[in-house]
């Protein structure tokens, strides 16, 4: 496996094949519940620890999307969905930080594949047309056909290329970013791949971030004024 | 050897691409923040999207190129 494809599964559901970077998905999804779990089981009205660090990332990415979205309902009612795509990107950006972890299977970031990020990117999809179509109702529907019925051909093309920069986005940054740190492991496998490595530290990071702004300005952009 | 070459081209041509365009973006926030710093967040978050934007270009030049050589 090399570029991103099938690899073949590891075990089936019934008729549904699973491979190890679903796994790793939901390994991930675990970790990131059971430190939500523990960062709120008993919380205080002064928070301390864990429970602060949440409570600033919430407060953060709320106030962002309120600002973003200029209605607060709007972001109230999606500030939940893009949280946690932040939580789980960033946690899968961070999984491949484990040395040689780009080849060994199973500790590959699920983000370097790009079925992972298309995934996440069609969420992101069907997330703005419901925002919009719930906003909106009908009258969504206008504004592809919004200068003029000629500029519709376009103006689909638009919505579809949206989805598509956002996989190609995530998912070339940290495949690249893997290949890197694996061809840095084969020549000096000592020292050498950690400047890389602070440096995708920061990377995954900034990436989880702007898929989440991205993701956050579709919605907005559907779900504001103008249609 | 072509396919090496091409791939090399692939991602070098869109580098300078997007180098040039990061260094326009980036220089004119600095610029605009040092000016008026209360405006920063908002030219931050906006210098972001912009250069997600130019970078997928470059990306997309990276693709091509892991194409080549995993076809090679």
């Amino acid at each position: 496996m090399i570029f991103g494809m099938w690899d073949g599964a590891l075990f089936h559901i019934g008729p549904i094949p699973v491979d190890h970077l679903v796994v790793t998905e939901w390994a991930l999804i675990l970790l990131i519940g059971c430190i939500s779990y523990f960062a709120t089981k008993n919380m205080q009205i002064v928070p301390r620890g864990l429970q602060n660090a949440f409570e600033a990332i919430i407060i953060w990415t709320y106030d962002f999307f309120t600002q973003l979205m200029d209605e607060e309902h709007v972001a109230k009612k999606w500030a939940p969905v893009l949280t946690a795509f932040f939580l789980f990107i960033l946690f899968s950006n961070y999984s491949g930080l484990i040395p040689g972890a780009a080849n060994v299977k199973g500790f590959q970031p699920p983000t370097s594949n790009w079925n992972v990020t298309m995934t996440l990117a069609l969420i992101t999809f069907f997330s703005v047309h419901i925002a919009g179509f719930s906003e909106h109702g009908g009258h969504y529907f206008k504004h592809f056909v919004s200068p003029s019925p000629a500029m519709l051909p376009l103006n689909l093309v638009e919505e579809l290329a949206h989805p598509l920069s956002l996989t190609v986005r995530l998912f070339g940054n940290i495949f690249g970013e893997e290949m890197v740190i694996a061809f840095l492991l084969f020549m000096a496998p000592f020292i050498v791949p950690g400047a890389i490595m602070g440096l995708s530290l920061l990377l995954g990071a900034i990436q989880a971030i702007v898929f989440t702004i991205l993701s956050a300005s579709y919605i907005a952009a559907a779900a504001g004024e103008g249609h | 050897m072509g396919v090496a070459l091409g791939a090399g081209l692939a991602v070098s041509i869109a580098g300078i691409g997007g180098g040039i365009g990061m260094g326009i973006a980036g220089g004119k926030a600095f610029e605009a923040i040092a000016r008026q710093p209360e405006v920063g967040g908002d030219v931050r978050t906006l210098l972001f999207i912009t250069l997600a934007f130019i970078e997928t270009l470059t990306i997309y030049g990276l693709l091509i190129a892991f194409m080549l050589v995993g076809k090679a």
